[in-house]
């Protein structure tokens, strides 16, 4: 398999808590794989890791086949190559939907501004964002279209892989599903994606892999429907049982 | 006879301007790189920046003035003129003024903001330039009318070095025509219809700025 995101035996200690104890998995070109765990166990850490926006202690990172985590690489060029998107949206507030797809490719990937604007409007299109909404700011965009817009900011940069740190947890509950539909679009276009979230039926709809993330390790893994219904672990079975029972079962 | 000094009183005003415009565009090349430096710099930039914001705000005007124009720039072999003199010091002492409305502003902008550039491959720097500063400035605004408002009336005591400004040209007039009453009133109101004036045009470019629909929670 080719594979595009390698990480290796990741450790990360604020002060004398360690969140993340030797974390080791990979992500092959086209697919979708999916972490969750309890809040604390480590889940966002480990996403910011992996682009290095939190540095790890120890263990290595590969995105194709170089290594992040070597001093020698320029870390700046390679965000460029992942993507992210943030449970807070982090839209740049005072930008149009439209010029917060497109500061990237002008600013970072220095395109030429007409070829920027083609790009941004088709990512926008492709997250179902329509051309009324692109001269919006992200304060007049309700929380489902400010995280579609986050998408196409990420998506428009053509990323090796998009992180998403739980994407629809700031968002009121109907407005999840317009996201969580975009992610299931770009997911079955195999595009590459790790996904930090507890929307479950979104996992056994399209993820080729669940991490089950506890206390900083990954205790269990496997395909979403042995991990989700057929859990090994105490913990893994009792999150699971726990998010259906709120949810109603919800796929 | 007061009325004939008027257009004499109000020449002045250009010399306010320029003691004002000066310290105000001083301050501000000084007080942006403060900020800058207060937020992201080191340790050791952080502690040499809070020495300079320490010192200008501590010591009064009057005696920056003194220090600047008889002490220091005489030792530097410069002496310069006294409205030179003047606007380098106005401008120092709003460098650090100003410093700290613009700290607030980029403090307030959001950590979500540079981790967002930082994460689509922006540098520190094209970071703060295209993302932080553009938001800073404007929630900056009111803070900047407000030392406007203080410069500009600070901006009096520079009559102290003989810069003929509106209050040094008020006393020439008392002098000269034995009144104090109207002279002094008319200085007052002149002060008071640039600070009016002034804040009024930072008002309207405040909203003309402003960023729809938000509203910065501070």
């Amino acid at each position: 398999m080719d594979v595009v995101l390698r990480a290796e035996d990741i450790h990360k200690s604020y002060g004398k808590t360690k969140v993340l104890k030797g974390i080791s998995f990979e992500v092959g070109r086209g697919e979708t794989k999916v972490i969750c765990g309890p809040s604390g166990a480590g889940k966002s850490t480990l996403l910011r890791c992996l682009n290095l926006l939190t540095r790890p202690d120890k263990g290595r990172v590969w995105l194709e086949d170089v290594e992040l985590t070597s001093p020698s690489v320029n870390i700046n060029k390679m965000r460029q190559r992942i993507g992210f998107v943030f449970q807070e949206f982090n839209l740049f507030n005072h930008l149009t939907a439209l010029d917060n797809v497109m500061i990237g490719l002008t600013k970072v990937k220095k395109l030429p501004k007409d070829e920027a604007r083609r790009i941004a409007k088709e990512a926008l299109l492709t997250v179902h964002i329509t051309e009324d909404l692109w001269n919006k700011y992200p304060a007049q965009l309700s929380g489902g279209q400010k995280q579609r817009v986050a998408i196409a900011r990420a998506l428009a940069m053509d990323p090796v892989i998009i992180l998403y740190d739980e994407p629809t947890s700031a968002l009121d509950p109907h407005l999840i599903g317009e996201v969580l539909e975009v992610m299931k679009e770009l997911a079955r276009r195999k595009v590459t994606g790790l996904v930090v979230t507890h929307e479950i039926g979104f996992a056994l709809s399209v993820a080729d892999e669940i991490m089950f993330m506890y206390n900083g390790k990954i205790v269990e893994r496997g395909p979403p429907k042995e991990v989700v219904f057929n859990p090994k672990h105490e913990v893994t079975a009792r999150f699971f049982k726990r998010i259906s029972e709120l949810y109603g079962g919800r796929k | 006879m007061f009325w004939a000094y008027v257009p004499y009183m109000l020449a002045g005003v250009l010399w306010t301007f320029a003691l004002v415009g000066g310290g105000l565009g001083l301050g501000f090349l000084i007080g942006l790189p403060i900020a800058i430096g207060q937020v992201y710099g080191g340790r050791v930039v952080k502690a040499f920046l809070d020495v300079y914001v320490w010192f200008f705000r501590g010591v009064p005007l009057l005696v920056l003035l003194f220090l600047f124009y008889w002490g220091v720039f005489p030792a530097l072999g410069h002496k310069l003129p006294a409205l030179e003199a003047s606007i380098i010091v106005l401008g120092l002492r709003s460098g650090a003024y100003q410093s700290q409305i613009f700290r607030g502003a980029i403090e307030s902008v959001g950590e979500g903001q540079m981790v967002a550039a930082r994460s689509l491959g922006m540098s520190r720097v094209s970071a703060i330039l295209h993302i932080i500063l553009p938001q800073a400035l404007r929630i900056a605004i009111p803070g900047w009318t407000n030392e406007y408002a203080i410069l500009l009336k600070d901006s009096a005591i520079c009559f102290t070095l003989g810069v003929l400004e509106i209050l040094t040209r008020t006393r020439y007039v008392v002098i000269a025509t034995g009144e104090a009453l109207l002279p002094y009133i008319t200085a007052g109101f002149l002060f008071i219809f640039l600070t009016y004036g002034g804040t009024k045009v930072l008002n309207v470019i405040y909203e003309k700025t402003r960023i729809p629909g938000l509203v910065w929670r501070m």
